[in-house]
């Protein structure tokens, strides 16, 4: 706690709460500013500060649930097509047990690959929108990525929280620690939920031992996308019940030293009920040009492209009120997320379908707005797919080598970094893993990994524990 | 290796025969600049900070090794590790860790090696003066630390303000204030004291009944009488069983992908509530959590007379748990950290998992106290213990005992032994159960040597040379656990006769098998039913994976079921041996008929079984030390003991326990008198309540903490004593507001953070108070005690696999501890103010303070339809609206209601429309959202 809750103050708290407590909404703005020294004390959310000058001030992170196959997509293995159909053991050698042990044949790419972009990225047929050259020359990928688990949970949890196992708090929680949220109005992080909540539950999205303010809030892009966001009575019956509250609350605190918790719980119901009407706004699309609209795929035939549309236009709305760390996860496509065990070409063809024009929408939209350079985009899966067959048709988890990329502030738009071996199995070449994604992230972000520490059960905890080094190659 | 074919050939082109001169020089060209680009960052005697310990700058430390081992065995590349890590082979020991060398770097490393590792004559390099990464010194972090020195008894020290006292802890804390020259707070008024105390010990506010009798009451002893009162509530167990449920992280799924059930769980729950009402002393308490099955002469339940002992065991298994792990080794492994750091820090304050990987790095704890501890987790087994109610299927067992006993006296046949079989793991033939193996529950026999009675009027004799659970009747129910051995061949088998019951192979404590084989395929088989005859079942399927695993068999017999088990092989080849003849039974005699039908009438009149989650002892094992914490790299053996720095006592998991529960232990007592402490004070004296260690914080009152401790094992180790004697000191009396003649600046400058206590911090309800507090205040609290849980209520906004059916939205309008604990779907309302999610021990809940808990309190339906009920309900009293006003503020806040509260609201009400109970609802939904209702002053 801080000293300063304690000395003397030049007026009466209670006459500054009393001052705000002519209505709710617009007034109280004043008396948020009058007091935003110290709200800083109390108020989590408070804007912090940076270790070093950032190059993002936001994040989208694309979460891609299940796991999306390198070889694909994005990595491109003309050895595959050699081999296809022989036995992975005789060609590659001793494989790592897989998550299903049932290792078919060398599965070749079901896709064409082609070179685009000036940079002259490898791209799979999947993502014809993001391999346009408007956007593809903004992606760096990362080609060498690592995980420490094959199973869905342990990789979900490590990948959003650095740690397998559940309990840690997820990455946006921890931008919000370090660099609070520029919107008293809104959550520093938000999910937005496309259908599927990840294995493991939200608490993948959770705050873990950081204090709860900086959990995700999982909005459904829907009218009333967080619980309790509705009012239950009319604006009128609530403005005079808050109106009675914060008299009677006001009444209840001691004329000197009324304690700080009490203060942040009373200007609680402010930015709650200012909420109530952030929250709709955010929502509402109707000063959205059409042409922006269609730039996200609203009006495409295919459900879940609308879906993860307005995920993604919703994120652009986000960004613009300073929320800090957007999450997407994605629609349900009637397959298993991206985690194709079998029926790898339908399930990976829906997949594509639904966020590769609403990604490249959104990377153009925020380009056309000035706003891709102050934002970090990133996409990826928990882990990669095996280059070989599970059973006939599928692939099984691989966490040796995937490929994820970013875009957007301060990433080196067109580099490559990373190489998996010849069969796209195992990373070989600057190998990295997630906790180096962390430290990446945060980098950009203006935060020293290192320094970015809660203390919790003995430790000084950190998002990258003990480990995590610069993704340096693709920095701009 | 088939990695890369072409390039290997290639260094087969190398010379392998070299001279000296040639190998130097090899040596100088092809490895050391290798070694000094990507190895000396980390491994060399000028590395900022060396990693494993390993030097590779001389001849000399590569040999010696570092923390796992020398690192090359010079003519041996498959001996050297050194080549191993570089091959990428090992998953855990990749170097250069960034980047696999190149296969030709590899190749020159192995020719080297094989060649003799050539190294020049030169100085070896030290690091002197520079830190290692390894350093650990036990007995000088053991000297060092304040929580290993013993408890002392300190005398009550000299305090000016002599009146002030009223238990001895004043003296202490009086102390703190007056060696600061602060003052106490003013005592704060009684009504708000029994606000307070009402709310700490049951978690509930007081009624205006229970308020307006204390206020009556003025014969001394007042409090006294009341605190009394409260200890003996039974809603006191459900306010601090839950406290004790955040340590053992208590759930009631297993997260994870489908968040499986953790079944029976709400026993352990119901077992915590009994035993803080009925004040069990602690030292029992952490005896029966630790080695309740082992305890001889078992606590009995005063009612029921079940064991309540062995029911503590189930917070072992409240760890989460997956399906389909591809290391089952480091599955286990992560599970047993997890039940470590409960036990470390729940019991002594000490973060011991924090050594699974390498010593402890600030605390007096070794590897090896981590790996001794995980001795006594690979020594035990899971088991579903039946709860015996009143006893009777012990006491049905004894009487059909008996029963049998005339009935075998009536049989002519005589008994003989049975030639063992050595090629079969096991085959029962003295028709006993056999050294090492174990039961639970009342079912399991052997079926003697020769024919006796068996109380199933179907099959009337037990056949010689088996293990029979329906020897006793098919209604009991029952556990056979085999000895812990090593899976050898592929297929295992097992010759049986039975119906309804399961065979579970348990490898390496893996127990998701039953919900999900993937990977496990045939190594859990329920619903088995052999139609009367003996035959093989077979278990194959995944089971050739786990060849060397270690693993036990549990055959379960927990319904109207039975199972006759005659021989145990494993063998190469799925094909089971052909069945046996067995021999023609008896001719049953009418004398005998009566007998067994005289015990199948008892057997049939017992209850359906209740079970509970419960530790068994397994077979003792050693537990190999993980060299950083990798089941990949087994390293020295350990046997189960405790602690070194606390005595390395050793012994089974009840010696254990006792080294724990005991006042010499330094942690046991100060860790738990603290905890008390924190949930009365808000702040423990030791803040870090789960963490004594160097990286915890410095107790606050040293000697307080250690007169409370010495004070709690003196006196029958009582909790509910302890909590009497804080409740009813000044300390715990004092306002929240600092003294009014003490100057706010002097206190901000000497005592910000109110270490000495010179007030009482003002505490915010826990999730569950909140709750509770709304359903009492409403009139509708359901105080219907035990049982299992109400599902959680699931919005549209819980969404995901493993999803159960949603719960009432009132959750029964029981208190909230009787709420499920899914944990993939814990409860918003919960979750949003601060109740934990249970993945590992939190004695301290954080304390959020978030526009969320605003909305829910205003918008969400549970607050609003209670809002309602309550608003009914004071519309429909036949008093003035004045009278309305006072006895909600009372009901809800714990006071009357000021004048100028009572014009606000009744204005309120004359403005609003609607019927009379829809304009109270918006009152009673206005209290409930006022900082009173929630914040304890």
């Amino acid at each position: 706690m801080h000293c300063k809750n304690f000395q003397d103050r030049p007026f009466s708290r209670r006459e500054m709460l009393r001052g705000c407590a002519m209505g709710f909404g617009g007034v109280a703005m004043r008396a948020l500013m009058a007091g935003q020294a110290e709200a800083k004390v109390t108020h989590p959310l408070a804007p912090g500060i940076p270790h070093f000058r950032p190059k993002a001030k936001n994040v989208i992170f694309l979460y891609m649930d299940g796991g999306p196959s390198q070889v694909d997509t994005f990595d491109h293995k003309p050895l595959l097509k050699k081999y296809n159909g022989r036995d992975p053991k005789e060609v590659i050698g001793k494989l790592a047990p897989t998550q299903f042990d049932n290792v078919g044949k060398i599965l070749q790419s079901p896709w064409e690959f082609k070179q685009r972009g000036e940079s002259g990225a490898w791209v799979s047929d999947l993502f014809p929108h993001l391999g346009g050259t408007e956007v593809i020359d903004e992606l760096a990928f990362v080609k060498s990525m690592t995980s420490r688990f094959s199973e869905h949970t342990f990789a979900n949890y490590f990948l959003h929280t650095g740690s397998g196992f559940q309990g840690r708090p997820s990455m946006g929680a921890w931008f919000g620690y370090g660099l609070g949220s520029e919107n008293e109005n809104l959550p520093g992080f938000v999910v937005l939920n496309g259908g599927l909540i990840p294995p493991g539950g939200l608490d993948c999205f959770g705050a873990g031992f950081l204090p709860a303010a900086y959990q995700g809030s999982v909005f459904l892009p829907q009218a009333q996308p967080i619980a309790n966001i509705q009012p239950r009575f009319s604006p009128e019956v609530q403005k005079r019940k808050l109106a009675l509250l914060r008299e009677l609350d006001l009444e209840a605190l001691p004329d000197s030293e009324p304690d700080p918790q009490i203060e942040a719980a009373i200007q609680n119901y402010e930015t709650a009920f200012r909420m109530q009407t952030a929250v709709p706004d955010l929502m509402n699309l109707r000063g959205e040009p059409d042409s922006v609209k269609k730039l996200y795929g609203l009006d495409a035939d295919f459900e879940q492209t609308r879906t993860f549309g307005l995920q993604c236009l919703l994120a652009r709305r986000l960004v613009e009120r300073g929320v800090r760390f957007i999450e997407l996860t994605c629609p349900n496509v009637g397959h298993d997320r991206w985690d194709q065990h079998k029926k790898l070409v339908d399930g990976h063809n829906r997949n594509c379908k639904t966020v590769d024009q609403p990604i490249a929408g959104l990377i153009k939209d925020l380009k056309r707005l000035g706003m891709l350079e102050d934002t970090l985009v990133v996409w990826s899966g928990e882990f990669g797919r095996t280059p070989f067959a599970q059973g006939a048709d599928g692939r099984d988890h691989n966490p040796f080598g995937f490929t994820l990329w970013m875009a957007g502030g301060g990433v080196k738009g067109g580099s490559v970094v990373g190489e998996t071996d010849e069969w796209g199995y195992k990373a070989v070449r600057d190998r990295y893993e997630i906790h180096d994604l962390h430290a990446t992230m945060l980098h950009l972000l203006g935060v020293n990994h290192e320094k970015s520490t809660f203390r919790f059960s003995g430790r000084d905890m950190r998002l990258t524990d003990v480990h995590g080094h610069l993704i340096k190659e693709i920095l701009g | 290796m088939r990695l890369f074919p072409k390039v290997l050939l290639f260094s087969f082109l190398l010379p392998v025969c070299l001279t000296a001169s040639e190998e130097l020089e090899f040596f100088e060209k092809r490895i050391r600049p290798v070694l000094a680009e990507k190895c000396y960052s980390c491994h060399a005697a000028d590395a900022e900070k060396l990693k494993g310990g390993l030097q590779l700058d001389h001849l000399d430390h590569l040999l010696a090794g570092g923390e796992t081992g020398p690192a090359i065995v010079p003519g041996e590349t498959s001996g050297s590790l050194l080549i191993e890590s570089i091959r990428y082979e090992n998953e855990d020991l990749q170097m250069p860790p960034k980047e696999k060398l190149s296969p030709n770097i590899v190749a020159d490393f192995e020719t080297w090696i094989n060649a003799g590792a050539a190294w020049p004559d030169e100085p070896v390099p030290q690091r002197e003066g520079r830190s290692n990464d390894g350093y650990f010194d036990l007995q000088e972090r053991f000297r060092e630390h304040w929580s290993w020195r013993p408890v002392t008894n300190p005398e009550l020290p000299a305090v000016s303000d002599t009146d002030w006292p009223r238990q001895s802890v004043d003296y202490f804390i009086l102390e703190g204030i007056e060696s600061l020259e602060l003052r106490p707070a003013m005592e704060i008024e009684p009504s708000a004291w029994l606000r307070r105390v009402y709310l700490d010990l049951t978690g509930l506010p007081p009624t205006p009944d229970q308020l307006r009798t204390f206020l009556e009451d003025e014969k001394p002893g007042a409090e006294e009488r009341v605190v009394d009162e409260l200890l003996a509530s039974p809603h006191f167990g459900e306010k601090w069983a839950r406290h004790w449920m955040d340590l053992v992280r208590y759930a009631e799924t297993y997260g994870h992908e489908f968040d499986y059930p953790i079944k029976h769980a709400h026993e352990y729950r119901d077992y915590l509530i009994r035993a803080f009402n009925t004040d069990v002393p602690y030292d029992q308490l952490i005896r029966e959590h630790i080695a309740g099955d082992l305890i001889k002469s078992p606590r009995r339940n005063p009612d029921e007379h079940f064991n309540e002992s062995i029911l503590g065991t189930g917070f072992w298994y409240f760890h989460e748990a997956t399906h389909a792990p591809t290391d089952v080794l480091a599955n286990e492994a992560d599970i047993m950290d997890n039940q470590i750091d409960v036990l470390g820090k729940s019991f002594l304050g000490l973060t011991i998992s924090c050594a699974r990987c390498h010593d402890h790095k600030f605390d007096a704890i070794s590897t090896a106290d981590y790996y001794a501890l995980t001795a006594y987790l690979h020594g035990s087994a899971r088991q579903e213990h039946p709860i015996d109610v009143h006893r009777v299927r012990e006491k049905t067992r004894g009487a059909l005992e008996k029963l049998k006993a005339k009935g075998n006296s009536m049989i002519e046949e005589e008994g003989h032994a049975l030639i063992a079989d050595p090629t079969a793991v096991e085959d029962f033939a003295e028709g006993i159960i056999p050294e090492g193996w174990s039961t639970s529950g009342f079912a399991f026999a052997g079926g003697g040597a020769g024919p006796g009675l068996r109380f199933d009027e179907k099959l009337p004799f037990t056949v010689p040379g088996t293990i029979d659970s329906g020897v006793y009747g098919k209604k009991q129910v029952g556990t056979l656990r085999s000895p812990t051995f090593t899976i050898t061949e592929d297929h295992l088998h097992l010759l049986l006769r039975g119906n309804s019951i399961a065979v579970r192979l348990i490898i390496d404590n893996y127990q998701m098998a039953r919900f999900n084989g993937l990977l496990f395929k045939g190594t859990d088989q329920e619903g088995i039913d052999t139609k009367g005859k003996f035959l093989w079942l077979t278990m194959s399927g995944d089971l050739n994976k786990y060849r060397g695993h270690k693993a036990y068999l549990e055959i379960v017999d927990d319904g109207d079921g039975y199972v006759i088990l005659d021989e145990i092989r494993q063998s190469e080849t799925g094909k089971a041996p052909p069945v046996p003849d067995y021999p023609e039974a008896p001719i049953l005699t009418q004398p005998q008929l009566a007998i067994l039908r005289k015990g199948e009438a008892l057997v049939n009149a017992l209850p359906v079984p209740r079970f509970a989650v419960a530790m068994a002892e397994g077979t003792k094992e050693d537990a190999k030390v993980y060299v950083r914490g990798s089941n990949r790299s087994p390293g020295e053996e350990v046997p189960p003991r405790f602690l070194e720095a606390l005595g390395s006592g050793q012994g089974d998991r009840l010696a254990l326990s006792n080294q724990i529960a005991n006042s010499a232990n330094p942690l046991t007592s100060r860790v738990m008198v603290n905890r008390i402490w924190h949930h009365l004070f808000g702040t423990g004296i030791v803040a870090s309540v789960d963490d004594f260690g160097p990286m915890g914080q410095a107790p606050t009152h040293p000697e307080l903490l250690d007169w409370l401790a010495s004070d709690f094992s003196r006196n029958g180790w009582s909790v509910k004593g302890m909590i009497r004697n804080l409740v009813l000191s000044s300390a715990y009396r004092q306002s929240s507001s600092s003294h009014p003649a003490l100057s706010p600046g002097y206190l901000a400058e000497v005592d910000p953070t109110n270490e000495k206590l010179s007030r009482m911090p003002v505490k915010r309800l826990t999730g569950e108070s909140i709750r509770d507090s709304i359903l009492l205040v409403s009139g509708n609290l359901n105080s219907k005690m035990y049982g299992p849980s109400v599902p959680t209520h699931r919005t549209a906004f819980m969404t995901g696999r493993g999803g159960r059916e949603s719960g009432p939205l009132d959750g029964g309008s029981r208190r909230s501890v009787y709420g499920a604990v899914y944990r993939n779907f814990l409860s918003p309302f919960m979750l949003t103010f601060d109740v934990p999610s249970p993945f590992g021990p939190k004695g301290r809940r954080s304390v959020s303070n978030v526009p969320a808990q605003a909305l829910v309190l205003m918008n969400d339906p549970f607050v609003i339809e209670q809002s309602h009920h309550w608003g009914g309900r004071v519309a429909s009293k036949p008093v003035s609206a004045a009278r309305k006003v006072d006895e909600m503020y009372l009901r809800a806040i714990g006071r009357s209601a000021t004048p100028s509260e009572q014009e606000k609201i009744l204005a309120f009400i004359e403005e609003s429309e609607g019927d009379p109970g829809s304009r109270w609802a918006q009152v009673a939904h206005v209290l409930f959202n006022t900082k009173e209702f929630i914040f304890i002053p």
